[in-house]
């Protein structure tokens, strides 16, 4: 069977900035590797100033590697024709603000090649897949942050890219807004897109990523499937629904009597703060 | 592939500078400097009001105010068109990269040289369209006086007696000064001037870091241009200097990288009334398009290996 190539394959980045100061070298990015099979979403977390944005950048052929190599779907990345099959969303991007919602996708359609009816059948579906359809000829200048991440979404798609490439794609943006870039994202996913994402924003990341890298310092420390890396090997969890105090009562004394098994801890699990949010926003609205 | 991914792999290099530099172009317009036109406007109208005392023969009636008027066009022409292409080409560059718009269209499939070319071509379309509505109006205004003093000429020609020939001889001199193709290659020349420019601009900001230094060292380069063919002979010409092979090779480099600007004095010329040959407007956009390319390849090269 002929091997499948990867979405996105780096190998050994190194990448070194000049700092102004006597000429010394800032090593960004240290022996990187990444391998991202196609549909695969991927999560590269790290604090700030790890080398996530500079892996993108050189992912992206923004920054030349030092060394190493970086490719997307088998072709270099330093070459302009590995780009036909991305789309990239920078880290807090904003767009020329004297083009409205719907020029924004066809000059970045344009760029792309594409014309005509085939563009505004797609400027068109990328609008209502970003729920931006009552906005698409208002200026990008009166955006708000979450229609900016949204409208940004929607330009790195519109070649219809079998890779996307998100920086901090909620950075700045409220819990409704970031929910809305989640489900796009998952909408995503069902499409078979292969998604990477640079986040620190870590339950979100937890949320959407079946993938994920750890970088530090620079290196990659931790890498994995995400079920495998926050699994608890040796813990076993219940979540019991009208569970009854006797029925409670009854299993903490099955395990008081089990020999090796210990009850680390029992309570009520508690919902997240976004979802108590979006609950008493969003929900409430929506009911009323 | 779907339809759209094949149509995508269809872009071609000119397809992508015109959508980069339609786009440059509708930026620059939505930041509404056709405003100046205004202040032309008021110019062109105002230079009708420069008469300066004349003689007495009905020869001198009105020529000083169709000078005037021709003067103060390409002057105001030459000042919006250098500062129209160094500001607008300093300004585009830094503000893709400052807004981050940059990383969006190079993660698309754009070579970087198309983006460059496109961003270029968008300052000229709108340096071309600001000097073609100057010149209509320059035009309109000069060919309404020249007709009113043309009028006055004959007036007081017949009145003092001239014969026909004579007559004749003032119309042809006096129209010298109307609107005419030499007028029109005048214009032409300022647009290869602005060109120059806007493309020296482009290649300072690809190495430089604000709209501020970019602007400051075009205008400087614009001014030493204006003296480079002097500065060039005195060295040439001061003592053993000029013979020597150094010496040669400093001033080839000097006329190949720094542009000589007083080739376009043959503006003044015009303005004087006299003719421009068709020789003289091949030569200035021979030179034009050599600086203009030069500038523009020596951009790419520089921006091919920028890092963001």
């Amino acid at each position: 069977m002929a091997e499948i190539t990867p979405a996105v394959e780096i190998k050994d980045l190194v990448k070194d900035f000049k700092t102004s100061f006597k000429k010394q070298m800032l090593r960004a990015v240290d022996g990187v590797s990444i391998r991202i099979m196609p549909g695969e979403v991927y999560g590269l977390i790290g604090p700030n100033g790890s080398g996530k944005s500079t892996t993108m950048k050189a992912l992206l052929g923004l920054v030349a590697p030092t060394e190493g190599t970086c490719a997307i779907f088998g072709k270099d990345s330093l070459k302009v024709d590995s780009r036909n099959d991305v789309g990239f969303l920078p880290e807090n991007p904003y767009f020329y603000k004297h083009l409205s919602g719907a020029e924004t996708l066809r000059f970045y359609g344009k760029l792309c090649g594409l014309k005509g009816r085939v563009l505004e059948d797609r400027v068109g579906e990328l609008l209502a897949m970003v729920d931006l359809e009552n906005a698409r000829d208002r200026r990008i200048g009166g955006y708000s942050k979450g229609m900016l991440q949204r409208i940004g979404l929607a330009q790195a798609l519109v070649q219809e890219p079998r890779l996307v490439i998100l920086d901090e794609p909620t950075a700045g943006v409220d819990p409704i807004g970031s929910r809305q870039i989640r489900d796009l994202i998952f909408k995503l996913r069902e499409r078979g897109i292969t998604v990477f994402l640079c986040s620190h924003l870590l339950e979100q990341v937890q949320e959407v990523c079946d993938h994920v890298g750890i970088i530090f310092k620079g290196k990659v420390v931790k890498e994995g499937r995400l079920e495998d890396l926050i699994a608890i090997e040796d813990q076993t969890e219940f979540i019991i629904k009208d569970a009854s105090p006797e029925l409670i009562s009854r299993i903490n004394e099955l395990v008081a009597t089990s020999t090796g098994a210990t009850l680390v801890r029992t309570g009520k699990p508690r919902t997240t703060l976004e979802r108590l949010f979006l609950r008493e926003t969003v929900n409430r609205e929506k009911d009323s | 592939m779907s339809t759209t991914a094949a149509t995508a792999s269809r872009g071609s290099h000119i397809s992508r500078i015109l959508v980069i530099a339609r786009h440059a172009f509708t930026q620059l317009v939505r930041m509404k400097v056709f405003y100046f036109l205004a202040v032309f406007a008021v110019i062109a109208i105002g230079s009708n009001f420069f008469d300066l005392p004349q003689h007495e023969g009905p020869e001198s009636i009105g020529v000083n105010v169709l000078r005037s008027i021709k003067s103060w066009s390409l002057g105001t022409m030459t000042l919006f068109s250098v500062v129209l292409s160094i500001v607008a080409t300093a300004l585009l560059l830094p503000k893709d990269v400052e807004d981050r718009t940059l990383y969006t269209i190079l993660a698309k499939p754009v070579p970087r040289i198309d983006y460059l070319a496109g961003k270029l071509l968008g300052v000229l379309m709108l340096v071309f369209v600001s000097l073609a509505l100057m010149d209509v109006l320059m035009t309109v205004v000069l060919q309404i006086r020249s007709t009113m003093v043309l009028e006055q000429q004959m007036e007081m020609a017949k009145s003092l007696g001239w014969p026909p020939e004579a007559i004749e001889s003032l119309k042809a001199e006096t129209m010298v000064h109307g609107p005419s193709w030499s007028l029109q290659g005048a214009v032409f020349a300022v647009f290869l001037r602005a060109s120059i420019m806007a493309s020296l601009a482009l290649l300072i900001s690809t190495f430089s870091s604000s709209t501020l230094f970019t602007t400051i060292i075009s205008f400087l380069i614009y001014f030493i241009g204006h003296f480079q063919a002097d500065m060039r002979d005195a060295y040439l010409q001061a003592g053993q200097a000029g013979e020597g092979v150094f010496a040669r090779l400093v001033t080839l480099i000097l006329s190949l990288v720094l542009p000589d600007f007083q080739i376009f004095n043959v503006i003044d010329a015009v303005i004087e009334g006299q003719a421009m040959p068709l020789l003289v407007v091949g030569k200035l956009t021979l030179v034009g398009l050599y600086y203009a390319l030069f500038f523009t390849v020596a951009s790419w090269f520089v921006f091919a290996e920028k890092e963001f």
